[in-house]
């Protein structure tokens, strides 16, 4: 009972701080000096405001990713997904390729979600799947695409066969794997078959509560760092130089695949971004854009070695690329 | 001590900063400065309901410090910085100043991350990007269009007075010539950046378009054709402009068509200013 009325007290504790945090970083907010912002010179301050835009842009997202991986790793049984995929690990692939129409959650959070699937006895090679196809075939993606572009060029059609394709490739390569356990880092390699040894045990919405902490202290430093970074690069590198680069057949699906790593634009709606670059840049190279940006970028891949090694990190993201400029290219050559 | 701490608490700090300043944002109008107004709704709602998960772990959290190895073992983790490699480090039989080494630099990177995110967010006052950058040759690079109008405005029985720079912009990118925009009228507002080729006689008056977040924005705009402009305005500033649409006549200029301006007005730059 003392132990009881002791847990209450100090929850009650928590609550107050938690709550006196929010009321004092609001007081922080409102007694700032609006001065300071002039001082910081348009550079510095366009770097800032650049970062802050993905960060707000992708914390709903992330936070979303989250809650849908407690979901799979806390109130789903363990064995579910697993027990309804294919055996097949070609089919299963494909159909974990499919997954992001029914969860269509935007790239940043299939990060934690990815890292769910594999808590919860999914492959390596199938959570990399998942991870590189669901932007792409996800029912919000291939509609904003549609608005976008209608079939013209066959630029809708070239994403989502190009994801499809490249997501099993990655996938089918990375199944090869001798020991797939490498391709994560340690630290979450470890967790996971301590996971699956030992499961969790004890009141589920403490367990949530637990894990959701865990989560956003992997992720969001991965996520503010990489926002930070895609800032100071778009900040750095004139849009108008790479403008100028993209009258090239073969250069423009290079230069929008580089654009699309910098800037990290959501799947959901990169469409719109890329249409406005139409008519200085070749279909192939839209193409390039729409498939390379959602599956890999500064900003994913600050998230990506949450998970995975940077060795892995490298080979993903090359082969991704590689496969991307022959779509890019195919898709100039016969359009 | 303070790693442990951090571990547990670092997601729940930068949560909570990411909340607190998109509800702020949001409750003074200043979310447009950062996001595309489509996502209003979702990122606030999200923001209150992980909000109340946040607060939920003030209470939760502390009372599992002491809590199983599982735990402890989860909280040994990783992350992209390379936690990855201290936790290797501090589960092998490496020296010990190496260890060490590892956990200072893991501390300060955690720390920085954190202060530089209370001080982008809640200690900086909300800013949109600067125009000072904008040079007349970023201008229009692209084609303009945005969801709305992918096929650029129609003058016919539209009501030109509401067109924005980016429409005017599309207009003129369609290659309407005086004819077609004799008697139109124009209103505009934007900041001023001087033509490239022409800057004593030409200026254009420019907007932002944002499809999707600050970081996608392009700069539009529509020359204007003043004489002497800069000794009104300098560059930068933001105008609101009423006029009518005539070939150029300023030579080095290679704008076919410009802005010539009835009234030029100096306005403050508005709470909204970016083109969605």
């Amino acid at each position: 009972m003392p132990q009881l009325t002791r847990s209450r007290t100090s929850s009650g504790i928590g609550l107050g701080t938690g709550l006196a945090i929010v009321l004092a970083l609001l007081v922080v907010r409102v007694t700032a000096p609006e001065g300071v912002a002039t001082a910081l010179g348009d550079t510095l301050g366009d770097l800032i405001t650049l970062a802050i835009s993905v960060i707000i842009e992708s914390l709903p997202f992330v936070f979303l990713g989250i809650v849908l991986s407690i979901a799979v790793q806390m109130w789903l049984p363990p064995d579910f997904l697993v027990r309804r995929l294919p055996k097949s690990p070609l089919f299963r692939r494909a159909v974990l390729s499919l997954t992001g129409i029914l969860l269509p959650v935007c790239e940043c959070g299939n990060v934690p979600l990815a890292r769910g699937f594999i808590s919860r006895g999914l492959t390596v090679a199938d959570a990399m799947t998942f991870l590189l196809a669901a932007p792409i075939l996800n029912p919000v993606t291939i509609i904003t695409t549609y608005q976008a572009f209608g079939w013209n060029d066959g630029i809708l059609i070239s994403r989502i066969l190009g994801g499809f394709l490249i997501a099993n490739l990655v996938g089918w390569l990375f199944s090869k794997a001798p020991n797939p356990t490498q391709l994560l880092t340690r630290g979450f390699a470890r967790a996971c078959a301590i996971e699956a040894a030992n499961p969790s045990t004890g009141n589920r919405l403490r367990r949530s509560v637990v894990l959701f902490a865990h989560e956003t202290s992997a992720m969001l430093p991965a996520l503010f760092v990489g926002s930070a970074i895609a800032g100071l690069i778009q900040v750095g590198v004139p849009r108008s130089l790479l403008i100028e680069l993209g009258g090239n057949p073969i250069w423009s699906v290079f230069v929008l695949m580089l654009l699309a790593f910098i800037i990290s634009i959501c799947s959901n709606v990169d469409a719109f971004f890329v249409l406005s670059l139409g008519s200085a840049f070749s279909p192939g190279a839209v193409v390039a854009f729409l498939v390379f940006g959602p599956m890999i970028d500064i900003k994913m891949l600050a998230m990506l070695r949450t998970t995975f090694t940077t060795k892995t990190l490298a080979q993903v993201t090359l082969v991704v690329a590689l496969a991307t400029m022959v779509i890019g290219l195919a898709v100039n050559l016969l359009v | 001590m303070y790693k442990r701490l951090a571990d547990r608490w670092r997601g729940i700090a930068l949560s909570l900063l990411g909340i607190v300043a998109t509800l702020w944002l949001a409750a003074t109008g200043q979310l447009g400065l950062y996001i595309h107004p489509r996502y209003f709704v979702f990122t606030v709602v999200a923001a209150v309901l992980t909000a109340v998960i946040v607060i939920a772990s003030f209470a939760i959290l502390p009372s599992t410090e002491d809590d199983s190895e599982h735990d402890h073992d989860h909280e040994d983790e990783h992350d992209f910085l390379g936690t990855d490699e201290e936790a290797a480090l501090s589960h092998s039989h490496k020296p010990p100043a190496l260890r060490r080494a590892g956990t200072v630099l893991w501390s300060v990177s955690t720390t920085l991350i954190v202060a530089g995110a209370f001080v982008a967010l809640i200690l900086l006052p909300p800013q949109s990007l600067s125009t000072g950058d904008v040079q007349a040759s970023d201008l229009n690079t692209t084609t303009l269009s945005s969801p709305l109008s992918d096929a650029g405005p129609e003058l016919a029985g539209s009501d030109s007075q509401s067109f924005t720079v980016a429409d005017w912009a599309g207009v003129l990118r369609q290659g309407a010539d005086t004819q077609y925009l004799a008697g139109k009228t124009a209103d505009v507002i934007g900041f001023v950046t001087p033509d490239s080729e022409d800057p004593e006689n030409v200026f254009y008056i420019a907007r932002y378009v944002v499809s999707c977040c600050a970081v996608d924005a392009q700069p539009v705009g529509v020359p204007v054709y003043q004489p002497g402009w800069q000794d009104a305005y300098p560059a930068e500033s933001w105008v609101q402009i009423v006029g009518g649409f005539d070939e150029n006549i300023a030579s080095s200029s290679t704008a076919a068509i410009v802005l010539v301006p009835d009234s030029v007005t100096m306005v403050d730059e508005p709470s909204e200013p970016y083109l969605f």
